[in-house]
């Protein structure tokens, strides 16, 4: 079977004053139906840039310089802007990082809710409140047939974010995009929402796209894992694999940061220990040919510094790295 | 960086902050001269004031004479004609300027001063200093202003300095509540506490710590103030409310109007110069705002 | 908090503050240089000596300024501001025969403007760089920067004399009186320039405010959010963005109720139309106090009222005030 986003070759530049800078640099990678795709990396990455870039949502200053994203056989980036807009919200949808400023402040969420099927299903403006109450109830809102004609201020941070998972599922779309979803959260409530995504995702079989710094989720939930570093996609492959044996040194960094993956337990802030990664990542436009992470690098050798950065190396079915020292590296 | 930050990517926790330039007035003056608004409305200004200033002793026309027939169009010798008295309307404009413009500025010092005064005494003490302020800020706030003005002169007389006057107590409400909102922001942050903890008195704390904090939207306030006090005082002149001995631009047009359908130059032109002088000013308001709101810059 | 409580409470606020007004004209007359007698009867009233004694009773002139503030709180509780000598007429009944007339002509203006000038800002805030957006920001400079009666007074140039279309003075044809349905459009007709005159102004600064604001919401996650649903740009713009850049308009647009009175004495002096603001003219030429102190009086009665309207609207437009959240 066919995936269902099949994203080949996507390069992302920002128009800025001192003309184009890549942001995102040939990002490959496929998700199939019911399964999970993580991208890993810190602020900064290109995470949230593929995200905007496959719903074609990019902010106003950048652009898909190359590459092709295949929704269910459909090229997006050819696709008109009609088009698109009947892909979006029902084939694929996205819920946000911040559900505090996702959804507007001024609808019931009912409303907001009632709108996709409204827009996509043709309902009536009461259908469309009925089913909400039946989204509500699916995202396990207590109350829902009263929270439906709540406003968004009226609800916690855990629950928005249930409202916004309501809003991107009730369409039943093949993909969905989780940037960040519970980074805004507390640490009992991120549990609360990954397992809330997982139960769906085997109810409606959506293929979905996380996006996260949490390597504990990815370990929980990912089916696949990217890691991106400054705008290039360093190692990849299997959560399995890449948990178990993380080649690249900076997916060992990310690694160190977590101490209690093996445990199975979730780490509260990842970012906030990430520091112990030195050094921060290359702003945009400082990024040359060679490797973007050799000035934090430990294991930085001679090869490292005479060569531009390897491409993606695959090395067995289920991991590619992108290092010239990964042999030596790995365990 | 902040064409960066602004769209989905996160700030970098690691980044450092900024570094503050070497002077602050010098960079938001260097900015200021970027703003091309800015340094057009101050080019304008500039040439309004030497004309008013110098303007009468080289046209050397006198305003109050009679130049010619009433209502002469303009023509070589009188360059914007002459109004229902004969009178050069040039003259007029170059003499009155420096009334308009005085009433501006110093009515907009008048207001600023009260403004700052009960906004930031309301927003520095809070309680019930601030609950008596407020209300008394809140109940100027329900006359209309300018309304307010006429009353005021009417019933205190005619003259330049009642006029001044009257605009400045009529116009602070805003100044005060924008003072007040500054100062209950800054009043609770870390370097105003360490000055507290470090003995400063109430009146070092308001005039040394929070008041420089403070000033950046105060002094557009204070810019915008000026072409709102130009703006009343030709209104309340146009309304025969102005100072009858003091030629100005509200009162040739007050004393004219009743000819526009004849004679539209003796309208037309002093109207055009408060355009020109209010239109100066906020160009001038604009680009300071740009110069110290350099985050909002970008969106304009 | 319970909305009947709450209106309760904004127009018990609202009482005092007039309560206040009321002590402020009363201030006003006695720190006014002259007679007080004089002063209420008007200096130009023409009022005769047993006027002014008459006066004096009435107002208990020889009494404690204490006991005069309460004979003067009396009278106006009454309904009784005084006697215009000038008109001839109890300045109660001066007032509520013009009100109409400034009613149509301020109303208007603001519907024009608030509409205008939202529909300017948010197309320009499409393309903030754009042509139509400069050409908007300038309109919004000039605007705001234009004299209120100057700008009325080209309007009437150019509609007087130069391609006279439009009625240029007063509120009906005064030599073709009409009833029914045509004196409705005789009036619309010469309301055309007072209030688009008066709507320029605001026009400027409502559209700075839109564009400002739906710039703003345009970037707004909740946008995002509405785009990523596969919504239509129209609901996008027309529902989602339009209505959080309404409120700061809505809030505005209350605030400045006493500009736009303050604007319409402007006005309806240039254009003689008939309201509470020529009432102004006339009173300041005849040094008709009585007359004068009672519109201020009025002009924040209503600045209340719009004030206590707008705070209604706010409720309705952002459910966070009304649970009190904000």
């Amino acid at each position: 079977m066919p995936p269902v986003l099949s994203v080949k070759d996507l390069s992302v530049s920002m128009n800025g004053t001192k003309g184009m800078v890549p942001v995102l640099e040939h990002l490959s990678f496929d998700v199939a139906q019911g399964k999970t795709m993580a991208l890993v990396g810190e602020s900064g990455c290109g995470k949230s840039m593929t995200a905007l870039a496959i719903m074609q949502l990019l902010p106003e200053d950048f652009r898909v310089t190359s590459g092709s994203i295949l929704l269910d056989g459909v090229e997006v980036l050819s696709a008109s802007p009609k088009e698109l807009r009947s892909l979006r919200g029902d084939k694929m949808s996205m819920i946000f990082q911040e559900p505090m400023t996702a959804l507007n402040p001024l609808y019931t969420v009912g409303d907001q809710i009632g709108e996709v099927l409204r827009q996509h299903r043709g309902l009536s403006r009461r259908d469309a409140h009925a089913q909400a109450i039946q989204f509500l109830k699916a995202v396990q809102i207590p109350a829902a047939d009263k929270r439906v004609d709540a406003y968004p201020h009226q609800l916690s941070g855990g629950m928005r974010q249930r409202v916004m998972i309501a809003m991107a599922l009730a369409c039943k779309p093949k993909l969905l995009i989780a940037d960040e979803p519970t980074t805004a959260l507390d640490v009992t409530v991120q549990a609360q929402i990954f397992d809330l995504l997982s139960e769906l995702q085997d109810d409606t079989d959506t293929a979905i796209v996380l996006i996260t710094h949490d390597l504990g989720a990815v370990a929980e939930l990912a089916d696949d894992v990217a890691v991106l570093y400054a705008g290039r996609c360093i190692e990849q492959g299997t959560a399995h694999e890449v948990i178990a044996r993380a080649r690249h040194p900076y997916t060992r960094g990310l690694m160190a940061c977590v101490p209690h993956l093996q445990l199975g337990r979730m780490s509260n802030h990842a970012s906030a220990e990430l520091d112990e990664i030195p050094g921060m990542v290359p702003p945009l436009g400082a990024r040359g040919p060679d490797c973007a992470f050799l000035p934090r690098c430990a294991f930085a050798g001679a090869i490292c510094r005479a060569q531009p950065q390897p491409p993606l190396d695959r090395i067995d079915a289920g991991a590619a790295v992108s290092c010239w020292r990964h042999q030596e590296i790995t365990p | 960086m902040t064409t960066i930050e602004s769209t989905a990517i996160k700030p970098d926790k690691t980044a450092l902050p900024v570094s503050a330039a070497a002077s602050p007035t010098m960079a938001a003056l260097r900015q200021f001269a970027r703003s091309p608004a800015g340094v057009v409305g101050a080019v304008v200004l500039l040439f309004l004031m030497l004309a008013t200033l110098f303007g009468p002793s080289i046209y050397g026309v006198d305003p109050l004479d009679i130049a010619g027939a009433p209502f002469t169009p303009p023509d070589a010798d009188t360059w914007l004609g002459t109004d229902y008295l004969g009178r050069d309307i040039l003259a007029g404009l170059l003499q009155g300027g420096r009334a308009t413009l005085t009433v501006g500025g110093v009515a907009a010092i008048i207001t600023i001063v009260i403004g700052v005064t009960i906004g930031s005494l309301a927003g520095f003490f809070g309680g019930p200093i601030d609950t008596a302020l407020t209300k008394i800020t809140e109940f100027f706030q329900i006359l209309p202003p300018l309304l307010f003005a006429m009353v005021l002169v009417t019933l205190f007389g005619q003259t330049l300095t009642t006029v001044t006057i009257a605009i400045g107590v009529v116009s602070w409400p805003s100044a005060a509540r924008l003072t007040r909102a500054e100062f209950l922001r800054l009043r609770n942050l870390d370097f105003v506490k360490a000055s507290r903890a470090a003995g400063a008195g109430n009146g070092h704390l308001i005039l040394l710590v929070v008041l420089p904090n403070a000033l950046p939207p105060i002094i557009v306030s204070a810019t915008l103030a000026i072409g709102v006090a130009i703006l009343f005082e030709g209104g309340l002149s146009f309304l025969g409310l102005g100072d009858p001995n003091t030629m100005s631009w509200g009162l040739m047009l007050g004393q004219n109007r009743n000819y526009v359908l004849n004679a539209w130059w003796t309208v037309a032109f002093p109207g055009a110069a408060i355009f020109i002088a209010v239109l100066a000013i906020s160009l001038i308001g604009d680009g300071v705002n740009d110069a110290i709101n350099p985050r909002l810059r970008k969106r304009g | 908090m319970n909305l009947a409580l709450h209106i309760l409470r904004q127009v018990a606020n609202a009482v005092g503050l007039l309560i206040a007004v009321l002590v402020l004209n009363f201030c006003l007359i006695h720190a006014a240089p002259g007679d007080p007698a004089l002063v209420i009867a008007g200096e130009m009233g023409g009022a005769s000596a047993d006027v002014i004694a008459a006066l004096r009773v009435k107002y208990g002139l020889d009494k404690s300024l204490l006991e005069q503030l309460f004979t003067y709180l009396g009278s106006v509780a009454t309904g009784d501001f005084g006697y215009s000598y000038y008109f001839n007429a109890p300045v109660t009944g001066l007032i509520a025969q013009r009100i109409p007339a400034t009613l149509y002509l301020v109303l208007s203006a603001l519907a024009i403007s608030v509409v205008i000038g939202t529909l300017l800002g948010v197309v320009s805030a499409r393309k903030p760089n754009g042509l139509f957006s400069q050409g908007v920001t300038i309109i919004s400079l000039a605007g705001y920067a234009a004299p209120v009666f100057w700008t009325g007074l080209m309007l009437l140039l150019l509609f007087g004399s130069v391609w006279p279309i439009l009625p240029v003075t007063g509120m009906t044809d005064v030599a073709r009186p009409k009833v029914g349905f045509a004196h409705v459009v005789d009036i619309l007709q010469h309301l055309v320039l007072p209030a688009t005159t008066l709507a320029l102004v605001f026009i400027a600064q409502y559209s700075r405010l839109a564009r400002v604001n739906m710039i703003d919401a345009l970037t707004a996650d909740y946008v995002r959010t509405a785009r990523a649903k596969g919504l239509p740009e129209f609901i996008v713009i027309g529902k989602h963005a339009l209505r959080n850049t309404l409120i700061p308009i809505v809030t505005v647009a209350g605030l400045q109720f006493g500009h736009l009175f303050a604007g319409a004495v402007l006005v309806e002096t240039v254009f003689s139309w008939p309201g509470m603001g020529r009432l102004v003219f006339e009173s300041i030429l005849r040094r008709d106090y009585p007359t004068l102190l009672a519109v201020l009086f009025f002009s924040a009665v209503l600045v209340m009222a719009a004030n206590i309207i707008t705070d209604l609207v706010y409720r309705l437009v952002d459910p966070r005030i009304r649970s009190g959240a904000r």
